[in-house]
């Protein structure tokens, strides 16, 4: 993505409008460049990715190509950990957790009981048990947690959701849930769902509204068309108070959540437009997005259609992540929430690995670790650019990634599948992984450890702390020691 | 450790009672079922109208337009067939039909997506001038025109909240284009923000039902305008034309048979055609097929003749679609499915003689969407074939069974031994209601070919001879036959139209209007046609029941 610069404007122009983050500049920073003069720290930025998938392939007793032999620093990549050696060695500044494990059978915190796509996914993402195995969150996500604690005063306070993956891909049935990797207090004790953004050219478009171009006349139509927007959204808000007393009760809790979405946007846009100013900039709009690919109806092996089941994710994978670069780097949003792929996901391995089956079938149908390692590479390939750029970002004394915590969950481990009891199994949250990056805090970069059986709540936990948020996710308490030393 | 699949197959009544409403307390003593400021009527004069007397009235809440029924309105509203909505606005999930109510809570990628499409709409309106004049409708003889201002919005707003403004309303929308009018001394950009209100407006991206109480608490009788709407949507996929508004403003929509009158023309017009078909593909799961451009069209387009040939030219017995004694192709999809070539590459008619081949079931629509693993799933196939024809409910899998791996490998290569042994254990009360099903067409592969061996291996000759609750067949045009002598598929229909009318499956408030349909669909003899005016021709259709808490 191209980068359009931006001239550097006065701070505290636009008077008026609500408090919203502003990029760091070094005139800001005490005299170290590690906090902002006058003691306040430095805002810390916190992720959390999702990938739909598996260590191994059913049947084969390799466990995974991920975990690496040697314990500590310098470890040595494998098969699937391999894009960790490019971006000049991004190894250094990504730790992997392995050992993890989600209890089932119901036993124990954060606990699911046999069926593991809908099941197991909920108490990794959210820390509370799931004994009827439904595939919705009954808590929220550690995003939302770290939104609520150190959001507010950003543009986007509540945090950004992305999907690279826009689309189930099947026929005759629907994610129901496997989508949703972002839950969010509805305002009345309860816990919605909060799906992610699909498209990256709307989340362009969201993300760098109000950022005022360096020509006048361009200026001075963007702050035109700003006006609009805001009149716009004032009189729907005002149909949308005249229409609510007029709906039946269940209509109401309907129409709340919408208009509960649009004050949010009406708060982003009163936000005072984020100012171009040291790294900030604003990115060249990146255009259509990818289309949707058709169905790929479970499709695999002989006559395998290359073009359906895809809708390229790969490219959309990258817009995300320039988009989530700039939204740390400008202080737009502190928590970021990305799916990379589904749970069960149906996307078409082939455009990336060759492999002629869709995702879940790479894991059951081919059934190999070597397979599944390609898939694993393909990801974590999109992982490590995202950690290199804002390490090559600089921020105070640092980078942007020396006050950022990202974590990667993965939806399963290998080994014993609870509904078969058969041993070797994708279905399985034995023997998980989850790897994170980002030295917020202080917490460990580029080393490999071992979680000692530890819940993947336990690492999220940590890095939770490591941006300031002292709390832990769902019934899953504590952290992992040594990654926050 | 022992398993037990029990062989229940639910039927259409275990459909009803499975909708519950999302949650929310009944009852709103403030809904007094007019639009504020606008006349009020929809079929009463004075006093409390009466609910059905044969009840059936369903609960429905509002609903939000799905991308498809977004991106025909734009069109219409607007004369933009860009189809903006399928570039920004999520997919919608298909449950197998995309409009369903559960599916379409609101969320942050709705809202940001609805208000950019309203600005970029707008946008390419405002710069392509012969279209904007054609929608603004009058020509502004000053910046500040408050006349031709006032003119466009009224009408175009009836249009877009498919009802007309009151005074106050239109009103509030002019002082807002006229401020912007002035600001930017440009009359069309006060035009702009008028328009950026409406498609955001909730009354246009959710098609709100308000009505007017009954005699029956919870029951509303809705306005003429909220049936104008509910019948467009559900025959055109679209919003109400000028026309029908016209109508629905004269009083021509107030009695069951006014409805059933303007639907009868209504289902004339092509638009009508589009929505049958896209029914259709819904419901067969056909609507997104995983081949090339060019495959698919023409996959489409067979399905799609035959539709219409059936429902609109035949006007016949719509069980008919199933045993077809040929079908329309071109060259290419001829040669495709080693039929007769009729020489052109347009479409025509060619018997299938006795290849085997009888109506949809061998179209390769329907034969591309049931695969697994890299081929054809008998299983798969038997349980689209249970769920959408025949709408039985199949029973989940037991918890223990990993329904997500293939077969076990046994000794032999072909796919008939290796299901036989994944039907030896507990699991064959489960797999003996599909997998017989979907063998009686396994000599069609996953494009709809023909073929006599499994995987081109010349030990594994496909019988192709099926078996559903005891009875054998042979092939699609066997199975059409059992189609018809079974006599699910025309109940199945019945409810599955009436799930895409009213976004949600059949409950118990809509048993009545449901079993009236099924015995009128009998009656007349299966004419798709009249199953649709049937519906909307019903009482029930004018009215709705407030959900339950």
């Amino acid at each position: 993505m191209a980068i359009k610069s931006l001239h550097r404007r006065t701070f505290l122009r636009g008077l008026g409008g609500i408090a919203v983050g502003l990029p760091v500049l070094e005139i800001m920073l005490d005299r170290h460049g590690r906090a902002l003069a006058g003691g306040g720290a430095m805002a810390k930025h916190f992720f959390v990715g999702f990938h739909g998938q598996a260590m191994g392939g059913d049947g084969d007793p390799e466990q995974d190509r991920y975990r690496p032999d040697t314990l500590g620093p310098n470890y040595d990549l494998k098969q699937a950990t391999m894009p960790l050696g490019n971006y000049n060695d991004v190894r250094q500044q990504v730790s992997i957790i392995s050992n993890l494990r989600i209890p089932y059978n119901n036993s124990g915190p954060g606990s699911w009981n046999t069926e593991f796509h809908l099941g197991a996914m909920p108490p990794l993402l959210c820390g509370v048990s799931n004994p009827d195995d439904s595939s919705a969150c009954r808590g929220i996500t550690a995003d939302q947690v770290v939104a609520n604690a150190i959001g507010a005063g950003t543009k986007f306070a509540t945090g950004l959701q992305y999907n690279v993956q826009p689309s189930w891909y099947l026929t005759d049935s629907a994610p129901y849930g496997r989508d949703v990797i972002s839950y969010k207090s509805d305002g009345a004790g309860g816990v919605v769902p909060n799906p992610g953004q699909t498209s990256p050219q709307a989340a362009f478009m969201a993300l760098f509204q109000g950022f005022v171009p360096p020509d006048p006349t361009d200026a001075l139509a963007a702050q035109r068309e700003l006006a609009r927007r805001k009149s716009v959204l004032d009189l729907v808000h005002g149909d949308i108070d005249r229409l609510m007393p007029r709906l039946s009760a269940a209509d109401k809790i309907r129409m709340q959540r919408h208009l509960d979405e649009i004050r949010d946007l009406e708060n982003r846009l009163a936000a005072i437009p984020p100012d171009a100013g040291g790294e900030c900039m604003m990115y060249a709009d990146p255009g259509a997005d990818p289309p949707i690919g058709g169905n790929n109806a479970g499709t695999g092996g002989d006559g395998f259609d290359t073009n359906a089941g895809y809708s390229d994710e790969d490219t959309r994978a990258r817009r995300f992540s320039d988009l989530v670069h700039m939204a740390f780097v400008c202080d737009l949003s502190r928590s970021v929430a990305m799916q990379y792929t589904m749970a069960q996901s149906h996307m078409s391995a082939f455009p990336f690995t060759g492999i002629p089956y869709d995702q879940h079938e790479v894991g059951h149908s081919v059934g190999t670790t070597d397979a599944v390692s390609q898939i694993l590479a393909w990801q974590l390939d999109q992982f490590a650019y995202l950690v290199a750029k804002l390490r090559d970002t600089p921020e105070g004394a640092g980078s942007v990634l020396d006050n950022t915590a990202m974590v990667l969950l993965y939806e399963g481990g290998h080994g014993l599948d609870p509904a078969t009891g058969d041993p070797n199994r994708t279905h399985s949250t034995e023997n998980m992984i989850v790897t994170v990056a980002g030295r917020a805090g202080g917490m460990l970069a580029g080393h490999h450890l071992d979680g000692g059986g530890l819940h993947p709540v336990n690492v999220l936990n940590t890095a939770m702390r490591a941006v300031g948020v002292d709390e832990d996710l769902g019934e899953v308490v504590g952290i992992v020691p040594e990654l926050l030393p | 450790m022992s398993r037990t699949c029990l062989a229940f197959t639910s039927l259409l009544v275990t459909l009803a009672g499975c909708y519950k409403g999302p949650p929310g307390a009944s009852g709103d003593a403030s809904a007094d079922g007019t639009a504020d400021g606008t006349a009020s009527e929809g079929g009463s004069s004075g006093g409390t109208p009466e609910a059905p007397e044969l009840g059936g009235v369903g609960q429905v809440g509002m609903r939000r337009l799905s991308v498809d029924e977004y991106d025909r309105t734009i069109a219409d509203l607007l004369g933009d067939d860009t189809r903006p909505g399928a570039t920004l606005l999520a997919e919608d999930v298909a449950d197998p039909y995309d409009n369903q109510i559960s599916n379409q809570q609101a969320n942050r990628p709705l809202i940001e997506a609805l208000e950019q499409l309203a600005g970029e709409i707008t946008g390419r309106l405002l710069e392509d001038t012969a279209r904007r004049d054609q929608v603004v409708g009058c020509q502004p003889a000053a910046t500040g025109d408050e006349a031709c201002m006032s003119e466009f919005t009224a009408r175009f707003g009836r249009r877009a909240l498919r009802r007309p403004l009151s005074d106050e309303e239109v009103a509030r929308y002019v002082d807002l284009g006229l401020q912007f009018a002035a600001d930017e001394d440009d009359f069309y950009a006060g035009v702009g923000v008028i328009l950026r209100v409406f498609l955001q407006d909730p009354e246009f991206v959710y098609r709100v039902e308000v009505g007017t109480e009954t005699d029956e608490p919870g029951v509303f009788r809705l306005s003429s305008f909220e049936v104008a709407t509910r019948l467009s949507y559900f025959l055109w996929g679209t919003t109400p034309s000028d026309e029908l508004l016209d109508r629905a403003e004269a009083g021509e929509l107030a009695t069951a048979e006014d409805v059933r009158a303007v639907a009868a023309e209504m289902i004339a017009d092509e638009r009508a055609m589009d929505r049958i078909d896209r029914f259709h593909s819904l419901w067969l799961g056909y609507y997104r097929l995983p081949h090339s451009a060019e495959l698919t069209t023409a996959m489409r387009t067979e399905t799609r003749m035959l539709l219409e040939k059936t429902i609109m030219q035949d006007q016949g017995d719509w069980r008919g679609m199933f045993s077809a004694t040929g079908t329309f192709v071109n060259d290419f999809l001829a040669q495709h499915y080693g039929l007769p070539a009729p020489g052109s590459d347009a479409f025509s008619w060619v018997e299938y003689g006795d290849s085997g081949r009888a109506g949809l079931l061998s179209h390769g629509s329907f034969l591309s969407v049931a695969g697994k693993y890299g081929d054809t799933s008998p299983t798969q196939r038997g349980k689209i074939i249970r769920k959408r024809l025949f709408c039985q409910v199949i029973p989940p899998p037991p918890p223990d069974v990993n329904i997500d791996e293939p077969p076990p490998e046994v000794d032999s290569p072909c796919k008939i031994d290796r299901y036989n042994m994944s039907r030896i254990d507990g699991c064959s009360a489960c797999h003996s209601l599909m997998d017989p099903v979907g063998f009686g067409l396994e000599n069609y592969d996953q494009q709809g070919r023909f073929r006599t061996t499994d995987n081109g291996l010349p030990e594994c000759v496909i019988e192709g001879s099926g078996e559903i609750d005891g009875q054998s067949f042979q092939g699609p045009a066997g199975l059409a036959t059992l189609l018809a002598e079974e006599g699910l598929l025309d109940t199945c229909i019945v409810y599955q139209s009436y799930q895409f009318a009213m976004g949600h499956p059949v409950a118990d408030d809509d048993q009545r209007y449901v079993d009236d349909l099924v015995t009128a669909f009998a009656d007349g003899g299966y004419r798709f046609d009249e199953l649709v005016l049937d519906l909307v021709g019903d009482e029930a259709f004018l009215y709705r029941r407030e959900e339950e808490g």
